[in-house]
């Protein structure tokens, strides 16, 4: 070992050949000492032959009265820097921006720091990158991109697994000889029969259904990635729609032609957009529907939600607001004047942690159920679990009750203006009522 | 305010089962962290600490971490009772320095354990095998070398014991990873070992060619405090290249640059910074005034008062260590016998050394047209008006205030209301509003519809009663209360005041730039009535408002510079209390 060492002061041509001698010679000897050494191991003061594995290249220090010294401390900077320069960074040629390439090799530099980056990143993703302000951000969105091509190569090798697998199955039926097809007494659905029944139900619901509409007026308050996670969520929502037994007929308001949201629906859906059982328009749902007949549900209302109605028309605040932005649906249904209402969550959970808003798919899905059983312990399920420990039982819930009674009345929204205009006429009224208790 | 009206109606109903239910998983989480991390050691230590552990009673744990937001309240409101009895040299106050920190003293998180807290590093250099035995018995552990070199800088272990690490695994692999030389570097800085720093800039230099921002910090760190303070002057640009440097950066590369005297280059940095929006941290301009001593250098001594108007114009309190930097450097102005004393200021705004008064924490008519303009439209009407409220409401408002006289004193009613839990709300808001009628002052009173439905807490005789003495506004159930408070308040004058013991910190941060932010602390300071003592019944007290602004000043003769103490720990919200005054003999 200590020739190999002293060749590689010397020719430090051999490099690359040499670093693949230390990764592969010396350390699996060293092991065997080691473990053959095993037995004295008694006080780990004790200095063994072959601590000294890699020699310094400065004698002086090894006769140091230090008894640390024993040990080599500096080899691992010979190592070092009888290594190649890293090529970090393969700048192609497209890059020619210099602050484009600088941006690359940061991310290299990054990931060899140990900070979660993508393995791939496209030149569109360097310059939102670079727009990024701040390191944090730029960390931030670096995280974003990794946890995306993770999962997209999650589902990827799971899917060539199943592939795989299927490939496999064939050829052993081949190999036996059972190349015919399955027989079977049962008739084969196609998921092509499946869609017509989907969407003849959903045809119908547009004639005869119940309307639940998606105000999609909120596009200003949301940034680029909450409208794209909006749309996703909407995308689902639509899902879960079409595959009830008795959908709604879906209203997508507020709609504008060629609005970034609207074009994310078609860049999303591609040709089906056009194909979809669902209302879009860029009317506001109080120009389609009769006021009084619309209830807004929003988190925000002081109003309660008793029991769902089949005669009215829900409206949902197509929104994601990853900082909480309250108030906001409340403040469109305020503007409007329309009745509020929001889901009875504490009365049937006991709520644990997290807001009291839900994402639009959550809402489709309790509402469906609502629809179909009336029941809202089934409907409520859909709430996400980490937000609440248990449901309520009947007792908590019925002293509940006679609680909410007294105060939905205090909170009820007084949509009249005309208290509003004498704020102290109920007070003097009150006042002329204890001067009459009093008198009597 | 928003607090209170939410907890009225859905808080309280989920507050009891809170309590109820809360402290158990808490416990158990706690307990089973415990039990990871020994159970991971040895089976002894797991059944000490798993005794420990039982007899650990969950209320202590409930007292300990889930105070809930009601009950903090009650103990800040008892503890400024209390200290108002014993008169304790802290009076309780809203806005002086540390008083946040003493309300939330008693409800500090527990101590939370890590796993890999779990791991200590060896006292001394072990060889490469010790280190192969040693990985081993952590195999849970993944990245083992990179989180034992972060235990190394945790303890501070002396660089022997890094260096026999990176051995081990410069042997083991035949190359020390990018992320290993950084920490190790981390840990060289840390215990200024100059010349390991070199080396590992070396290696760094001679194998990568662009390093990335945390790494160009910790050399420009190193390399600042040292003869080859320039090479981090490269270093900085490298940084800007793909962002902006941090302002620990700029102020390590100025103090590299003041040490090696070289004082047009720092201004130069100081500027450019400053041009950047980055606000230098406190050690760098003390820096500044550290070698600005007993120099004679008008040049100088004008970029200094420069810096001392800088932390005026942007609100910055030095701490004790620049004050004490900068008092040295005014006596050492040769020529001029400035003197430094440390004081406190009274309440009249009057500086107990100098008989001077400080600058008045009323704004000028300038000042306050803007803020009041800034007020309605960016926190009353915001970016929709019917976020907060209407635009009938506002209007009504408004025709509500055009048509009164103006008040002295608007009261914030739900907040006033819920000082104490001794008294029902509506008697609590009676006495106080009673309490200042009696001095014959103007009162308005806030409130929102649901308190003339007369619920028990709020009884409609004593409602009336309170309404004989001050006039009363009452807003939707929806709508939110403060930004009439402020607006009434704005509109009535300067001379008026008004009481609530919000920090108005969400209305705060509506306003769109810095200056205007700064001017609404002012003015919110100088006009904010704060309930400090309530004794149902006995004694209502206030807390005094200051009558000066806590900003660094001058006349020229005088500086008067307040200062935040070593040991209190102050919070956005507040001021210092403490000054340095110096005079020109």
């Amino acid at each position: 070992m200590i020739t190999v060492w002293t060749h590689h002061l010397k020719m430090m041509f051999f490099n690359m050949l040499l670093r693949n001698i230390v990764r592969h010679s010396v350390f699996p000897v060293a092991m065997q000492k080691g473990t053959k050494k095993d037995l004295f191991l008694t006080t780990p003061q004790k200095p063994f032959p072959c601590r000294t594995l890699i020699l310094s290249p400065t004698p002086k220090k090894q006769f140091s009265s230090n008894p640390t010294e024993k040990l080599d401390l500096d080899g691992w900077k010979n190592v070092m820097k009888s290594g190649m320069q890293e090529e970090v960074s393969e700048t192609s040629e497209s890059e020619k921006d210099s602050t484009l390439a600088a941006t690359r090799e940061l991310v290299e530099m990054w990931r060899l720091a140990g900070v979660f980056v993508p393995e791939n990143i496209s030149e569109e993703e360097l310059k939102t990158l670079m727009e990024c302000s701040t390191k944090s951000s730029k960390k931030k969105y670096l995280k974003f991109l990794a946890c995306k091509e993770k999962l997209k190569k999650a589902s990827k090798a799971k899917q060539e697994k199943r592939r795989e697998a299927k490939m496999e199955r064939l050829e052993k039926a081949k190999e036996n000889g059972t190349s015919e097809m399955k027989n079977t007494f049962l008739l084969k659905f196609w998921s092509r029969s499946f869609d017509k029944v989907y969407n003849w139900r959903t045809a119908q619901a547009m004639i005869f259904g119940q309307p639940l509409v998606f105000d999609m007026a909120y596009e200003n308050y949301m940034s680029r990635r909450e409208m794209e996670n909006t749309v996703n969520q909407l995308m689902e929502t639509e899902g879960w729609n079409r595959r009830a037994v008795d959908p709604f007929h879906l209203h997508y308001c507020n709609l504008k032609v060629d609005s970034p949201y609207h074009k994310e629906f078609v860049k999303r859906y591609g040709e089906a957009w056009d194909n979809l059982l669902v209302t879009v328009t860029e009317q506001s749902h109080t120009d389609v529907f009769p006021r009084d007949k619309l209830i807004y549900l929003t988190a925000d209302s002081p109003n309660v939600m008793k029991t769902f109605e089949h005669d009215k028309i829900y409206i949902v605040g197509s929104m994601v607001d990853r900082s909480i932005q309250t108030g906001l649906s409340l403040a469109h249904a305020k503007r409007l004047k329309l009745t509020t209402q929001r889901l009875p969550l504490e009365r049937y959970l006991q709520w644990e942690m997290g807001a009291k808003n839900l994402t639009i798919d959550q809402m489709i899905r309790i509402l469906l159920t609502l629809k179909d059983t009336g029941d809202w312990m089934e409907a409520l399920k859909f709430v996400p679990k980490r937000k609440y420990k248990a449901f309520s039982d009947e007792s908590v819930y019925s002293k509940y009750k006679t609680n909410t009674q007294s105060r939905t009345k205090i909170f009820e929204f007084n949509g009249s203006q005309e208290r509003v205009k004498n704020p102290f006429a109920s007070s003097r009224n009150s006042l002329q009522r204890q001067k009459k208790l009093v008198g009597n | 305010m928003a607090f209170f009206y939410v907890s009225s109606f859905l808080g309280l109903q989920t507050l009891g089962k809170y309590h109820l239910f809360w402290p158990a998983p808490r416990f158990q989480q706690l307990f089973a962290i415990i039990f990871r991390l020994h159970n991971r050691e040895h089976v002894k230590s797991f059944i000490t600490t798993s005794q420990s552990a039982v007899p650990v009673d969950p209320n202590t744990t409930h007292m300990l971490s889930t105070k809930t937001r009601s009950e903090r309240r009650d103990g800040e409101k008892r503890e400024g009772m209390a200290r108002g009895d014993t008169s304790s040299p802290h009076p309780f106050s809203l806005f002086s320095a540390g008083a946040a920190k003493r309300r939330s003293k008693n409800q500090e998180e527990p101590f939370m354990i890590s796993k890999r807290n779990g791991i200590q590093p060896p006292e001394k250099p072990l060889s490469v095998e010790e280190w192969e035995e040693l990985r081993e018995e952590f195999k849970a552990v993944s990245k083992f070398e990179y989180v034992m070199l972060e235990q190394m800088i945790k303890y501070n272990s002396s660089i022997d014991v890094a260096k026999s690490l990176l051995s081990m695994v410069a042997t083991r692999k035949g190359d020390i990873s990018y992320n290993l030389l950084v920490k190790y570097l981390a840990l060289c800085i840390k215990q200024e070992q100059l010349a390991e720093v070199f080396d590992v800039f070396d290696i760094i230099k001679l194998r990568f060619k662009t390093l990335e921002p945390g790494a160009y910090s910790l050399l420009i760190k190193g390399l600042s405090g040292s003869d080859r303070w320039r090479e981090a002057l490269l270093l900085l640009e490298e940084i800007k290249k793909v962002m902006t440097p941090s302002k620990a950066n700029y102020g390590d590369c100025i103090k590299g640059a003041l040490n090696n005297q070289e004082i047009n280059l720092a201004y130069e940095l100081y500027h450019e910074m400053l041009a950047k929006e980055l606000i230098p941290n406190l050690d760098t301009l003390q820096a500044f005034f550290d070698t600005g001593k007993c120099v004679k250098d008008d040049q100088l001594k004008s970029e200094l008062l420069g810096i001392l108007l800088y932390l005026r114009e942007n609100q910055i309190y030095p701490g004790e260590t620049l004050m004490q930097s900068i008092k040295l450097w005014f006596e050492s102005i040769p020529g001029e016998k400035w003197k430094g004393y440390i004081t406190t200021i009274t309440n009249s705004g009057k500086c107990p050394v100098c008989n001077q008064h400080l600058e008045t924490i009323h704004l000028n008519e300038e000042e306050y047209n803007i803020l009041k303009a800034k007020i309605i439209k960016d926190v009353i009407q915001g970016t929709d008006v019917f976020r907060k409220t209407t635009p009938q409401e506002l209007e009504e408002f408004r025709n509500f205030v055009e048509n009164h006289p103006p008040y002295d004193i608007v009261i914030d009613g739900l907040n006033v209301a819920k000082v104490s839990n001794r008294r029902s709300e509506s008697q609590t808001l009676l006495d106080v509003v009673s309490h200042l009628a009696q001095k014959n002052l103007r009162l308005l009173v806030l409130g929102r519809k649901h308190m003339l439905t007369g619920s028990p807490n709020w009884k409609r005789p004593i409602v009336a009663a309170t309404q004989k003495k001050a006039d009363f506004f009452f807003a939707e159930n929806v709508s939110e209360d403060d930004p009439f408070l402020l607006y009434a308040t704005l509109h009535s004058g300067n001379h008026c005041k008004f009481l609530t013991r919000d920090l108005l910190r969400d209305h705060k941060a509506c306003l769109p730039d810095n200056l205007t932010r700064h001017l609404f602390f002012k003015w919110q300071r100088g006009h904010q009535m704060v309930l400090s003592h309530y004794w149902p019944g006995k004694r209502i007290k206030f807390q005094p408002i200051p009558t000066y602004d806590t900003v660094v000043q001058t006349t020229g003769d005088t500086w008067h510079i307040p200062y935040d103490e070593q040991l209190v720990e102050r919070y956005s919200y507040e001021v210092p209390t403490k000054w340095l005054c110096l005079q020109r003999k």
